[in-house]
């Protein structure tokens, strides 16, 4: 947190992760698959990165490369096996408490009950975050019109198509208006319009001084969206830098296949 | 706490709004237990079958023998003459009539008399009936065992119970320790089955959904929502046991005969207090024991077949009592054994306070315990997300 007290211009760390390693033990069948002679894989190789306080910072990298494992690392879902992550300031080793009331997760993993409706997920989840009537009665209103849920409010989650299911998903992912967003994968599976509502959304969290963390193997995104990129490789940290810095002038595809060809050939 | 109650509050939800789990786990139990001992209880019926016989010379202390004063008669006497005796034998041959009983004359005096004879020259009390028919030979099995009681109690030197004495056992008592016996055993097994209704779908369930990964990403405690799983599954569980309890209050006398209610009714206000006590801890221990099962498995199906022996387990501890009882101390502080020794005692009227305390004191270790596991459990991510 050394850029805390440097000047005003200086951005303020927001999300730290140092140097976390995380490794999966194989069931029989994903070890043939993996084809590992030790039954481990390992999903994250000490990786290291910082996102700073107001800004989109995309996690890019190619499927396994380990986004996945990372951003459930700093949710709390899971635990490093060495190194730790802080949240503003919360370490997600020693309180994860803090730092699941500081973020919003989404991610494909987190399923909402089909039986029940968005709105009666939407008061159970925010009195879960300990939210009164009142501001869960406002936050319902403002959220359910911005992403269009008011005439699905009732429905059950298991009869909504999955672009409204990830809608709700993402409303209530942020219901707490948490200081920091952490997505994984937000546009997976939706159509262009459905994904331009998740992206504009962003882009308006951005605005309001949130800080955000989004995850995705979509070239495109990271161009239209973030501020500074770190790009994973093997479950390590190949390139990060402003979107300018880590594409060198190229677009950002062609830059990344260069950096996959040093990476993996070890050039 | 508040967490707790949300949680607790999700749960009912999730269970009452849905039709389909109301009726399968609130509703079907009850009837079908209903249905199924009434039916049993239709084919067993004749054990409470009255019967006819036909007597010649009839005595009156075999009358006051088949009916005790107050008390429906089980055989319905009609005298008939000597000269009807033929007659009588083809009624009993054609079904007409169970038994046909031929005193010999002046029997009572005989008996009021005292008077023994040597082997062979006693007066012959003849009873005919027909072994091809089950309530004749049920009749003859009756009247035979009454004219045994008869003459042992006279004929000897001495008297056991003829004219005073007696079982000083109240009718309710008498039922008391019949369900005694089968209540311990009912009541764990309809928890047990209950909460395998409820459980694994509540938490194996919410596994293999992922919807368990939405609630754990809140700032919930992993403990509070243990506690709220629980707390609910408890009740619900309970809810679904009374459903079965129900059916077996309704439709069990129609089987074994007498009334569970008039074995309630002659508890006190503190057996009753130290039965709700025993089985919330019952029911406490079955559930965690069944959500710890169900979050180890990977799916609803798994839990289900991996908390079948436990089932059994829990089944057999249940029976225990129609074996054995115990008044060591030390055995209360078995888990479930305890419960069911406890409730035996408190059915059968024998109760100790310092057994229940025990039970009590030993179960809410259990109890706490089982939680902290369970809490465990919901922190560990090779358990949550089988990895
Ligand atoms: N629970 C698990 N058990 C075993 N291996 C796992 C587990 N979770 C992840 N892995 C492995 O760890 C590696 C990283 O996975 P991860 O899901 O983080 O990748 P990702 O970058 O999100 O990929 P994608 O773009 O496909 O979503 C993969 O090789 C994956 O197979
Ligand atoms: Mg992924």
């Amino acid at each position: 947190m050394s850029q805390l007290q440097a000047g005003n211009d200086a951005p303020r760390e927001i999300i730290r992760a140092e140097g976390i390693r995380k490794t999966f033990t194989l069931s029989r069948k994903q070890r043939k698959l993996e084809k590992s002679e030790t039954g481990k894989k390992v999903a994250l190789d000490g990786l290291s990165f910082t996102a700073y306080e107001g800004e989109i910072y995309g996690l890019l990298g190619p499927n396994g490369a380990g986004k996945t494992t990372m951003l459930r690392i700093l949710s709390t879902l899971i635990r490093p096996d060495e190194g730790d992550a802080f949240i503003a300031g919360h370490s997600v080793v020693k309180e994860p408490e803090k730092v699941r009331a500081s973020i919003g997760f989404l991610t494909s993993e987190l399923k909402l009950e089909d039986f029940f409706t968005p709105a009666y997920l939407f008061g159970f989840f925010g009195k879960l975050h300990g939210m009164d009537e009142q501001t869960l009665e406002k936050r319902r209103g403002e959220l359910f019109s911005r992403f269009g849920i008011d005439k699905f409010a009732e429905v059950k989650v298991g009869d909504l198509s999955t672009g409204m299911k990830q809608k709700v998903s993402i409303a209530i992912s942020i219901l707490h208006d948490p200081s920091v967003i952490i997505f994984d994968e937000p546009t997976n599976g939706l159509d262009v319009l459905t994904a331009k509502v998740v992206t504009d959304f962003l882009s308006e969290q951005k605005a309001q001084g949130k800080s955000i963390i989004v995850s995705t193997h979509i070239f495109s995104l990271v161009e239209k969206l973030c501020d500074r990129v770190g790009v994973i490789i093997g479950g390590r940290m190949a390139a990060e830098g402003s979107l300018a810095d880590v594409s060198g002038g190229k677009p950002l595809e062609d830059a990344f296949f260069d950096l996959y060809k040093r990476t993996v050939t070890g050039v | 706490m508040s967490n707790i109650l949300t949680i607790i509050k999700k749960e009912f939800s999730r269970f009452f709004r849905d039709r389909r789990l109301v009726i399968g786990t609130l509703l079907l139990p009850g009837l079908l237990i209903f249905v199924l001992y009434t039916l049993m209880g239709s084919v067993f019926a004749d054990t409470s079958e009255t019967y006819t016989a036909k007597v010649v010379n009839p005595s009156e202390a075999f009358a006051s023998l088949v009916a005790p004063e107050g008390e429906d008669a089980a055989i319905l006497l009609s005298e008939i003459e000597e000269s009807d005796l033929d007659a009588a034998k083809a009624e009993v041959k054609n079904g007409d009539a169970d038994l046909v009983i031929v005193f010999p004359e002046g029997f009572d005096q005989a008996l009021a008399g005292g008077q023994t004879y040597p082997v062979g020259q006693a007066p012959n009390v003849e009873v005919w009936y027909d072994s091809g028919s089950a309530s004749s030979s049920a009749a003859y099995n009756l009247v035979y065992s009454l004219l045994d009681g008869l003459e042992n109690s006279l004929s000897n030197m001495f008297d056991v119970n003829f004219a005073g004495g007696g079982d000083l056992v109240s009718a309710a008592e008498a039922e008391a320790s019949y369900y005694a016996m089968l209540l311990p055993f009912l009541i764990l097994t309809f928890l047990y089955s209950g909460c395998m209704g409820i459980a694994p779908e509540s938490i194996a369930g919410e596994k293999e959904r992922g919807t368990i990964a939405t609630l754990l990403v809140t700032p919930v405690k992993r403990s509070e929502l243990v506690m709220g799983k629980i707390a609910s599954l408890s009740v619900l569980s309970a809810l679904s046991a009374i459903s079965s309890f129900i059916g077996t209050f309704l439709a069990l006398p129609k089987l074994i005969g007498g009334s569970i209610g008039s074995a309630f009714a002659s508890y006190s206000a503190g057996q009753y207090f130290a039965l709700f006590a025993v089985m919330l801890s019952a029911v406490l221990i079955i559930v965690s024991l069944i959500s710890i099962i169900s979050s180890f498995a990977k799916s609803v199906k798994e839990a289900t077949s991996l908390s079948v022996p436990l089932m059994v387990i829990v089944m057999l501890v249940g029976i225990s009592t129609m074996l054995f009882t115990t008044h060591a101390h030390a055995a209360f502080l078995i888990p479930v054994y305890n419960c069911v020794q406890v409730m035996a005692e408190i059915f059968s009227m024998q109760f100790s306070w310092v057994n229940l305390a025990i039970t009590l004191g030993s179960n809410l270790v259990y109890i706490v315990l089982l939680v902290w596991v369970l809490t465990k459990m919901f922190k560990s991510e090779k358990v949550i997300f089988n990895s």
